[in-house]
């Protein structure tokens, strides 16, 4: 075979000019680079592929509400928008006034104010306020919303303990007339009556959820106004893609006039879905878009950037970035229908290496303090520290979880059996921190009390949807909650009893539940605010008793924000950041 | 050939039904009960499960669902009754209740997407793994073939999100070599600067691996087919070695690399999740994965026979691209 050098190096000068070819092409795309949004466009970067819900009849989360109720969805009264304490109380917001109560506080009115539009510029009246508040009633459709409206208005029930009304949408089976005459409006379509079933003395804090603002039913399709819901606040949807983006810019026909509360500052709003969640942290620290801020938090392996071991700020963070308590309890929901014994249930709290999951968390300066129940201290009446449990060890107690488990081999065989040869399945969101703690969760349950734990991780926007659906859940669930306003009121009953809010520990069936439903509901009615608190504390303790729940901090949140932001504080009722209340630095 | 693509589109609409059936029977008969998709915290409420069971038609037999199913496809398909009824038009593959979108819209939003980083990743790979496995036969033994095999190892080697990942973190973050895109994607048609600037990272990342790979195919490729009898006539005869490679080698080199490239494309198609993942492309990757971990059953559906579809349809591509590459192949059908 003879040599061509000629064509060779052709060859060779060939493929070295493609290669160069694209090189400069990239480096075009890269040299014309569109910066990222700029100006007056205030951007919050989350790892969610999208909001749990932005229909107002589905909002149940604290950011959610602090999120949404800044920007888009005005109630009739409204925290107040300031830090500490004074964040707690209640102002009008649609209404003229925080409402007037009479006949024993079973009958509520509010007025609304002059000049509230929707953004198309029609005016909101009493029968949108009627219209949005019947939403909560179509189960079928309005899921995982608040259910105040259903348990508290004067309906009456059906055989099978559901309401008679069933919502906008149906037409047959259907008492409207019944929920007519529990909600009624003024002839000036001006005020709105509520008739409640039972003396509710804080009503007018039960109507601060976004489940009691307007919606106009000449936009409403069901299921789909999720993703375009009607505004009533200072912005408006111009684009909403789950796992891309959400926009909002300014609603012009909006006016300060009739909202003192809230404010408008940035031009537009981007949320961006779906972001990696180092990628997300990266953003922030590294200043990359300083008109940003993260809506997840801060990974446990970032603190120390940000904080120094006490949970403080370092100099270069101090004005980006808190630590503060907020108002949740976190713990570990058992369903109680499908581990139905006790001493598994009390086996995995004490061989549970609390320890190693706070120092993965980042440390008790981040995380909080280890919880005893579902009442935070910070209730004040309604908290007593719970007892019994004087031998749970941080770092796991393998002597006392044996010891359970032995019971338990005796007692519940089935359960004893399912739990140490299949396993229990555990959901919780799909994060990198939450991988991490299950590999602690599996060893020292394992090690400590020969329980085997699976792992379910769920996509963070779609968690509740998911573990809320009784076919769906598995045997053992993170959550989170915060009362919802200052009475343990929002937090039993809500937790435990089901057909309540957020029954994950599917008690119903359980020998001790049926005495534990009597007392609480009967305390929901107990006038007497001491005696309310001190029983709300007894039932904590019954809770601690069975395990319904095992419980996991009195928890402590870390925001950070880019170097751009003002204006930024704790709003204790939503355990979130006044969001409206941000700006953007010229 | 008219004959041939009639037999083989009437075999893949066989083959597609088929895989419909399946797809659609596996996922009705899990246990998995899917009227109580839209209950939330109510779902412990018989009355309402049985209610949602009616409106989603998941009260009728099997078969009959897969019939109605089927008559989505053509007719499109209505849920629920009164104020809060939905319809999808046809093709109709159903109605996400997590997403609260027909998933044909879902489907049609995400496909450009994974369309454009799979086209652009695919030009970049070809490009890249030709040109370097090319050279590298070329030069077969010498410095720059002992390169192509770095090359080959380190691309083989780093998985797909930490190239990407290392990518995003150091080149957009830390460095600010580019920009953090203003969105997660812009459309082609409506600013192709802008789609090619957002897309320029992943198109790398997808490339990457494949050009690793493929330039070790090519390479292989052109080796054995330059020590082939009709080569050496070629150089008896003559012919320079540039028209030796370009008109002789290259040629039956490339068709089994045409065939593979084909099928990764239609894989491609199906969703490079983990490269959407870490952009935070709306693709039909990220598409079906929040779709299996929400249990969201008809966007599994819809995802499946889609990929099944693109699979079929790019095999009967690719064996068409053959029968003009290899006038064998031609002569023989």
């Amino acid at each position: 075979m003879f040599k061509n050098t000629s064509g060779t190096s052709r060859i060779a000068r060939k493929a070295l000019a493609s290669l160069a070819a694209i090189t400069l092409l990239g480096a075009g795309l890269v040299g014309c680079s569109k910066a990222s949004s700029g100006g007056n466009t205030l951007t919050y970067l989350t790892h969610s592929d999208s909001w749990t819900h932005a229909d107002p009849n589905r909002n149940y989360t604290g950011q959610h509400i602090a999120w949404f109720g800044s920007y888009m969805h005005r109630t009739l009264t409204a925290y107040k928008r300031a830090a500490g304490a004074d964040g707690s109380s209640v102002v009008p917001d649609m209404a003229t006034d925080t409402g007037r109560a009479s006949n024993g506080n079973k009958t509520w009115e509010f007025t609304l104010r002059d000049g509230i539009t929707f953004e198309d510029g029609s005016a909101v009246t009493c029968a949108d306020v009627k219209y949005g508040v019947s939403r909560s009633f179509a189960t079928d459709v309005i899921t995982d919303g608040p259910g105040y409206a259903m348990s508290m208005l004067d309906i009456p029930k059906d055989k099978a303990g559901a309401s008679v009304y069933k919502g906008p949408y149906k037409a047959d089976g259907n008492d409207a007339a019944a929920y007519d005459k529990a909600v009624t409006c003024s002839a000036d379509n001006k005020t709105i009556t509520f008739n409640l079933s039972r003396a509710v003395g804080d009503f007018n804090y039960t109507v601060t959820y976004l489940s009691f603002s307007a919606v106009p039913k000449a936009s409403d399709d069901g299921d789909k106004y999720d993703m375009h819901p009607v505004s009533t606040g200072p912005y408006k949807i111009e684009k909403y893609v789950a796992k891309d983006e959400m926009v909002l810019v300014r609603n012009d026909k909006w006016s300060k006039d009739s909202d003192p509360i809230r404010n408008a500052y940035p031009d537009k709003i981007v949320v961006r879905f779906g972001l990696a969640e180092e990628v997300r942290d990266q953003l922030v620290i590294n200043d990359s878009e300083p008109a940003s801020m993260s809506l997840d938090g801060i990974l446990p392996t970032n603190l120390a950037t940000v904080f120094d071991d006490a949970g403080v700020p370092v100099d270069a963070w101090k004005g980006r970035a808190l630590n503060v308590y907020d108002p949740y309890v976190t713990y570990t929901a058992v369903n109680v229908s499908k581990v139905s014994c006790v001493q598994v249930r009390k086996a995995i709290y004490y061989a549970r290496d609390f320890a190693a999951l706070q120092t993965l968390a980042g440390g008790a300066a981040f995380t909080g303090d280890p919880a005893d129940g579902v009442i935070k201290p910070l209730m004040g009446l309604d908290y007593k520290k719970t007892t019994g449990y004087e031998d749970w060890k941080q770092e796991g107690n393998a002597e006392k979880a044996t010891a359970l488990m032995a019971e338990a081999k005796t007692a519940c065989p089935d359960v004893y059996k399912r739990a140490t040869t299949a396993g229990l399945t555990f959901d919780i969101g799909d994060t990198d921190t939450n991988k991490k703690a299950a590999t602690i969760w599996i060893d020292s349950v394992k090690k400590n009390s020969g329980i085997i734990l699976k792992f379910n991780f769920i996509e963070p926007g779609s968690y509740y949807n998911i573990v809320l659906d009784i076919t769906k859940q598995g045997d053992l669930s993170r959550a989170g909650w915060a009362p919802d306003w200052a009475n343990a009121s929002t937090v039993i009953p809500e937790l435990m009893l089901d057909g309540y809010g957020f029954p994950l520990s599917r008690a119903g069936k359980d020998p001790t539940y049926a005495e534990f439903k009597k007392r609480a509901e009967a305390n929901l009615a107990e006038p007497d605010r001491v005696k309310q608190g001190a029983e709300w504390a007894a039932l904590n303790q019954y809770v601690m008793d069975q395990m319904w729940i095992i419980p996991g901090v009195f928890s402590k949140t870390q925001e950070m924000w880019g170097s751009k932001l003002t204006g930024v504080f704790f709003w204790e009722p939503q355990g979130a950041p006044s969001f409206g209340d941000i700006q953007i630095a010229k | 050939m008219f004959g041939y693509l009639i037999r083989r589109t009437a075999t893949s609409l066989a083959i597609l039904f088929a895989v419909s059936f399946a797809v659609y029977a596996i996922f009705a008969l899990l246990p998995f009960d899917p009227a109580a998709l839209t209950c939330g915290k109510n779902c412990n409420n018989p009355a309402i499960i049985e209610a949602n069971r009616i409106r989603l038609g998941y009260d009728v037999p099997f078969w009959q669902q897969y019939i109605v199913f089927l008559g989505g496809l053509f007719a499109g398909r209505n849920y629920g009754q009164g104020a809060a009824a939905l319809h999808c038009p046809a093709p109709s593959l159903g109605y996400s209740f997590n997403q609260h979108e027909c998933v044909t819209t879902l489907i049609g939003r995400a496909l450009p997407v994974t369309a454009s980083l799979a086209i652009g990743a695919m030009i970049l790979w070809l490009i890249i793994g030709i040109t370097l496995g090319v050279v590298a036969a070329r030069f077969r033994g010498r410095s720059a073939d002992t390169a192509s095999t770095v090359f080959v190892l380190i691309g083989t080697s780093l998985p797909t999100f930490l190239t990407g990942l290392l990518l995003l973190v150091f080149v957009v973050i830390k460095w600010k070599i580019i920009p953090f895109p203003s969105g997660n994607y812009t459309p082609f048609f409506e600013n192709p600067i802008e789609w090619a600037q957002i897309l320029l990272l992943p198109w790398i990342t997808l490339a990457f691996a494949s050009a690793a790979l493929y330039t070790r195919f090519v390479r292989n490729a052109v080796i054995e087919t330059l020590s082939e009898d009709f080569i050496r006539t070629a150089r008896a005869k003559g012919l320079s070695e540039k028209v030796i490679l370009r008109k002789h080698t290259l040629r039956a080199a490339l068709a089994p690399i045409a065939t593979m490239a084909g099928l990764d494309f239609a894989a491609l198609l199906g969703g490079a999740i983990l490269t959407e993942k870490v952009f935070n492309l709306p693709g039909l990757g990220r598409l079906s994965l929040s779709a299996v971990v929400e249990y969201d059953l008809p966007i599994i559906v819809g995802t499946t026979l889609l990929s099944a579809a693109i699979v079929i349809a790019m095999n009967l591509i690719v064996d068409i691209l053959y029968a003009f590459i290899d006038p064998r192949v031609r002569v023989a059908a």
